[in-house]
């Protein structure tokens, strides 16, 4: 569902201002998500990053500025009406207690649902292919709460996908992952969006997952953006000095040719 | 075809329907159970009177004639009590599921955060000073529920509601309103105040239709929103994050569950007197059957009537000739349950969150 052909990208955000109490974490952003690609903010602890996803999937008003979805301001849509285009997974979701695993997937069709019309075709297929997905299909009757934890935010993400949204918000989807899990949730973050053209945004820590699962790189530091562009130009020594202020060294990384973050000075013999 | 575990699927014309196999089942049986329960009832007391008889009395009710003295015992003197009981025990069980729900705490019940002990004060208040008409007191009551439920959300609001902040001011705010209500009671009428302590504890001796009326009308006049609510329950069991995502309009959906709740609890209050225990274990019980991922209502409603309709049938008969408050048993049977309940999922989620 896109508006007719309207110039520009579906998400925007115009002089966007966000504040927690009297702290001020995010002061006149102005950003757009390219759509069809996966986007990744990065940036240190509190630079504004997860405050900004939050702002963009209407969680937190803007004190200032404002959110546009299809060039109309966020804030005045209805929200069962956001939740039928954004999905969005904060970072640490709650599951009702005693939920199955397709019970919570099955919730994700929630703003599609009529009270009359709880379980149509669409639902089924949606629920069906978001579990496909996901490889959750053999945990369809397991409880939620005794998942590990690869298992649990693969849940969480299925959910997300039986939204069926064109935009996707991921908060730190891989905290609490292992490594190999942590590659596997990005894969398939990655395969949503080269097979369904999703837009995904994902909020990440790591600079070298960041750098090799984005399309568009997004860098943030005290709540204002530094750098964006794809990671090749973003990503230089510089600016992990400027952002993160530390000493590092970026060469290609051996499997995809694009930049790898090594931290620390060259070795110095002698 | 593929259905969420657990779920059967009920189509008719365009509507699809979602039913928690287990849950139906559940609340046939307590139906069951609660039937069996309410014969048992009516044939107990100072006189047996043999089932055969209760069921041909009920099924007679209607078509009126010349009362036989078992016909005057069960339907003039049980039958009114038994209809309160039932209804104040339904009432209690939604309610408690309602604000559950909200709170997301097993422990925020009317009767812990403050809500019947607001209607006991209110009505107390008008008993003592003579301030309202008899009939009126079921609004008094709802009156003073809503205000303690309004005192307690003023002080819990911090730019939000935390779960165990709102159980703590309740507590609390339950506490103050205890010591008012006694300070009533010194003031008042020596009779009158021996009349409300009695109403106090949870009492259905004297209850009959006039009690059962108010109570009766109002759930009739809910039962839309409650319906809206059986389904709305469901969308706030998510944290506040994941719920909005989702669509849900989490403020709306938290009040009108809240207001629900709060009138349901404070007009059972007035018909039954506070009741403990009831509110507050009846939802639980109903979802440990259930095994849902919300608060099962239908089954609240069985469960809270069933015990109700249980305590007082015990407390009628065990100790005869003397009778005490039902409140008095549900106080007796809940509190051990609860203090269980309380060790056992401690237990059992020990470090998981």
């Amino acid at each position: 569902m896109t508006g007719d052909s309207t110039t520009g990208n579906r998400l925007r955000a115009e002089g966007l201002v966000l504040t927690y109490e009297d702290r001020t974490v995010v002061d006149g952003l102005d950003l757009e998500i390219p759509d069809g690609r996966v986007t990744v903010i990065i940036g240190p602890n509190a630079c504004g990053k997860s405050t900004l996803l939050r702002a963009l999937g209407r969680l937190l008003k803007p004190r200032r500025g404002s959110v546009l979805l299809d060039g109309a301001e966020l804030a005045r849509i209805p929200t069962k009406r956001v939740a039928q285009e954004i999905g969005l997974l904060p970072q640490t979701p709650v599951p009702p207690e005693g939920i199955t695993v397709s019970e919570l997937v099955t919730r994700g069709r929630q703003p599609h649902h009529k009270w009359w019309q709880q379980w149509t075709e669409a639902d089924e297929r949606a629920v069906g292919e978001a579990m496909d997905r996901t490889a959750t299909g053999d945990l369809a009757e397991r409880l939620v709460d005794e998942l590990s934890g690869g298992q649990r935010q693969r849940a969480w993400i299925a959910m997300a996908l039986a939204q069926d949204t064109d935009l996707l918000l991921l908060d730190e989807p891989t905290t609490y992952l292992d490594i190999a899990h942590q590659v596997e949730v990005l894969d398939l973050v990655r395969q949503l969006n080269r097979e369904r053209g999703r837009t995904v945004v994902v909020v990440l820590h790591d600079l070298n997952q960041a750098a090799r699962y984005a399309d568009h790189l997004i860098a943030m530091k005290a709540g204002r953006i530094v750098a964006q562009g794809t990671p090749d130009e973003v990503i230089t020594a510089d600016l992990v000095h400027d952002v993160f202020g530390l000493a590092s060294v970026v060469v290609p990384d051996p499997v995809t040719g694009g930049p790898l973050v090594v931290p620390g000075a060259p070795w110095q013999h002698g | 075809m593929t259905r969420p575990a657990g779920f059967a699927v009920l189509r008719a014309g365009r509507g699809s329907f979602l039913l928690h196999r287990r849950a139906a089942l559940v609340a046939a049986l307590l139906g069951v159970a609660l039937a069996v329960t309410a014969v048992a009832y009516l044939c107990v007391g100072e006189s047996f009177v043999s089932p055969a008889e209760v069921v041909r009395v009920l099924c007679s009710a209607v078509g009126g004639g010349q009362p036989s003295p078992d016909e005057f015992v069960v339907g003039t003197l049980r039958m009114p009590r038994l209809v309160v009981g039932l209804l104040a025990g339904a009432a209690f069980g939604v309610a408690g599921s309602f604000i559950q729900t909200v709170a997301r705490n097993p422990l925020a019940s009317p009767d812990v955060i403050g809500v019947t002990q607001g209607a006991g004060a209110a009505t107390v208040a008008a008993m003592t000073f003579n301030v309202a008409a008899y009939d009126t007191l079921p609004y008094v009551s709802i009156l003073g529920g809503l205000t303690a439920a309004s005192l307690v959300y003023v002080f819990a609001w911090r730019k939000g509601l935390h779960a165990s902040r709102f159980v703590l001011i309740g507590i609390g705010i339950s506490v103050a309103l205890g010591s008012l209500t006694q300070l009533f009671l010194t003031k008042g009428d020596y009779l009158v105040a021996q009349q409300a302590k009695v109403w106090l504890t949870g009492s259905l001796n004297g209850r009959g239709y006039d009690h059962a009326a108010p109570l009766a009308s109002i759930l009739l006049v809910l039962t839309p929103a409650l319906l809206w609510a059986a389904r709305a329950q469901r969308t706030v069991s998510f944290d506040d994050d994941t719920a909005t995502a989702l669509g849900v309009r989490l403020g709306r959906v938290r009040l009108c569950l809240t207001v629900l709740g709060v009138v349901l609890a404070s007009v059972a209050t007035a018909a039954a007197g506070p009741v403990d225990f009831v509110a507050l274990l009846a939802p639980q019980i109903a979802r440990r059957l259930t095994r849902t991922a919300q608060i099962p209502l239908l089954g609240s409603a069985l469960t809270g009537a069933l015990i109700v309709t249980i305590a007082d049938l015990l407390a009628r008969k065990l100790f005869s000739p003397i009778e005490l408050p039902v409140g008095v048993f549900t106080a007796a049977v809940g509190a051990p349950y609860l203090m269980w309940l309380i060790v056992r999922t401690r237990s059992r989620s020990g470090g998981a969150r």
